[in-house]
């Protein structure tokens, strides 16, 4: 029985090297191969040619810059439209709330591209193609239902009780949301940002279609080496994408770790203080 | 002097109806309870209690009626400003601050200084006997050091009146003896008003100064402890207290006659004649052979026995009514159930009520 255990991480293991790590392999391989073509198992000849040219690249690090920026901004907006959201469908009794529920949640289900090519017609109009600010109002549609899930189901988790306590203390409206509210949503809302970050730095067709080729992130950069350009500057972007978006997470989830360290910190300094 | 004074506050239902008897959560409801007074609300759960006590916190909008302590009318003032406190069920400490700082809280919310109010909150710890658990957060405490914390809390700001809604009812039997005396000494070193609400009348009981009793959205009857128990208003009130030996019958020129002939009795009070409930508290009756001057005998058979703090009580079954009654440990070991059983009650100590 107790084999047993131990067998299944043993699977988990090799699941996790087959799915996760293997696919790296090739990818590695092809952004330092000088050529490699079927049916060599191994590349022929090395070189950092294809690294050499993403890094040093000028345009490379820009997209870089926009990719991130874009997200940042995408997930801050996010986080200023989900907080009300959610509170507003968990807290009162709304009419019709299966039907927002709906709404916020369709561009999970319908494929953002039908939405996209209504958008991009009003943005041609509003002359937001071309702009950042119109990237990053289309980023929104497709990344906001994993936010307010995230926020939704922490406010579902928060008795009012916590807040008439507060109330009860004399506290008003905001010293309620920071003291309360917010430290039980935290850990909801930096869930729903690192999607909101992830889903925002994949985007490829409609960044496409409405920065329309002026606004250049790093997905933008990398599809033309993928359809037929130079696999090996494919693969260095394609690594190149993932440490930023491994770096994100991390440092999101680092972030969290020192909020929450920064307020216990009181409880290490207090105890010398003490008379 | 500033009392709390509710006036006519009620609360209905609010789904759309029309005004009928049914639509009330809390039927208007007028009270006036002294500075410093500690006053219960008891009743069975779902009696509106809780909704009172909302009501009167703010955290509930009233349908009518006004809240005043003493010249002030709060019933316009939201919650956080009417400078009341509330201690919950659950003791609901924000549980990333620490201990100091959530007692402290009340006081920030305030903009009190850093260091006044941490000095605040170690006095008032001190109070509960908590003062070496400032720089601890709450998971590290028990359930029972939780709700003194919250008591504490409560308590820092120097509130007008303090509302409690069964804070120890999630605690076990033991801690909660404990934590009502704490809270009697703290109630008496702050001369703080409590309202207080409970459905364990021991509670109420031992804590109370008055007590009022409610039931099904209506406050049945205001008094202290002893008011209540020795002369309830109405057979409601009086099961609620635990009175279970009512009779109903009729009086008749100064005579009681009891409907299933059980008991008939002179009676000592000037009442009119009619149609009355007879209660007999269960210390009214004792188990004793001889006749005795303003008392009735009863006869019945034992049909349980229950060993409860040094006495027995007993339930005898006197043809068609069950008769609660206590007897001392020597006089329960001469019966046994099944047995039969000679009673006398004191005529003196009967109560009866119309309703």
């Amino acid at each position: 029985m107790k084999k047993h255990p131990q067998l299944l991480s043993l699977f988990a293991f090799i699941a996790l090297i087959i799915f996760v790590v293997v696919p790296f392999v090739p990818l590695i391989l092809s952004s330092v191969s000088f050529s490699w073509r079927w049916p060599d198992v191994l590349p022929e000849s090395w070189s950092f040619r294809a690294w050499e040219y993403v890094l040093n690249d000028g345009r490379t690090w820009q997209a870089v810059g926009i990719s991130l920026w874009i997200a940042l901004i995408v997930t801050a907006v996010n986080i200023l439209l989900a907080l009300p959201a959610a509170n507003a469908l968990v807290r009162y009794s709304v009419r019709g709330r299966w039907l927002f529920e709906a709404i916020i949640f369709a561009p999970i289900i319908i494929p953002p591209f039908i939405s996209v090519m209504g958008i991009h017609l009003t943005f041609l109009r509003l002359g937001l193609t071309e702009t950042v600010l119109g990237v990053v109002l289309a980023h929104i549609a497709p990344t906001l239902p994993y936010m307010f899930r995230a926020v939704m189901i922490s406010y579902q988790t928060l008795s009012a009780d916590w807040e008439d306590q507060a109330r009860m203390l004399g506290a008003r409206a905001l010293p309620r949301f920071f003291h309360v509210v917010l430290p039980h949503l935290l850990p909801g809302i930096l869930a729903g940002a690192s999607l909101s970050v992830l889903i925002s730095l994949s985007q490829y067709l409609i960044t496409f279609i409405i920065g329309a080729g002026q606004v250049v992130t790093l997905p933008i950069l990398l599809f033309p080496f993928v359809s037929g350009g130079d696999p090996g500057i494919a693969s260095a972007y394609s690594l190149l994408y993932a440490a930023i978006a491994i770096a994100a997470l991390v440092g999101m989830d680092a972030a969290l770790k020192r909020y929450y360290q920064l307020n216990k910190a009181p409880q290490d300094s207090g105890k010398g203080v003490k008379p | 002097m500033s009392d709390l004074r509710i006036i006519d506050i009620e609360k209905r239902y609010q789904a759309v109806q029309p005004k009928n008897d049914a639509s009330f959560m809390l039927r208007p409801v007028r009270l006036s309870i002294r500075e410093g007074e500690f006053f219960s609300l008891l009743g069975p759960s779902g009696c509106g209690k809780t909704t009172l006590l909302k009501l009167v916190a703010g955290l509930l909008k009233a349908d009518g009626g006004e809240i005043w302590v003493g010249d002030k009318n709060l019933t316009n003032v939201p919650p956080e400003s009417r400078q009341f406190a509330m201690v919950f069920q659950q003791s609901l400490l924000f549980p990333h601050k620490t201990i100091e700082d959530n007692v402290a809280f009340g006081l920030k919310m305030q903009k009190v200084g850093k260091k006044q109010r941490l000095k605040a909150a170690h006095d008032m710890l001190e109070h509960v006997g908590l003062n070496e658990f400032g720089s601890r957060f709450p998971d590290e405490l028990s359930g029972g050091q939780q709700q003194r914390v919250a008591l504490a809390r409560a308590l820092v700001a120097n509130p007008r009146v303090l509302l409690m809604d069964e804070p120890f009812s999630a605690l076990d039997p033991g801690l909660r003896e404990e934590m009502r005396e704490l809270l009697s000494r703290i109630q008496k070193d702050f001369r703080v008003t409590v309202l207080f609400v409970t459905h364990d009348r021991d509670e109420a009981f031992a804590l109370s100064d008055r007590i009022a009793v409610m039931s099904e959205g209506q406050l049945r009857q205001v008094g202290s402890a002893r008011e209540l128990y020795e002369r309830p208003e109405t057979t409601a009130v009086a099961s609620f207290l635990g009175l279970r030996n009512i009779l109903s019958g009729a009086l008749k020129n100064g005579r009681f006659v009891s409907s299933d002939g059980m008991i008939e009795a002179d009676v000592a009070k000037q009442l009119a004649d009619g149609d009355y409930f007879m209660v007999i508290r269960p210390e009214a009756i004792k188990a004793a052979e001889d006749d005795q001057l303003g008392h009735v005998p009863v006869k019945g058979i034992v049909e349980e026995m229950k060993y409860g703090r040094g006495m027995y009580s007993l339930k005898v079954n006197t043809g068609n009514q069950l008769l609660e009654c206590v007897v001392t440990t020597p006089q329960a070991e001469e019966t046994a159930v099944g047995e039969p059983i000679s009673l006398l009650v004191d005529m003196q100590k009967v109560w009866f009520l119309k309703e």
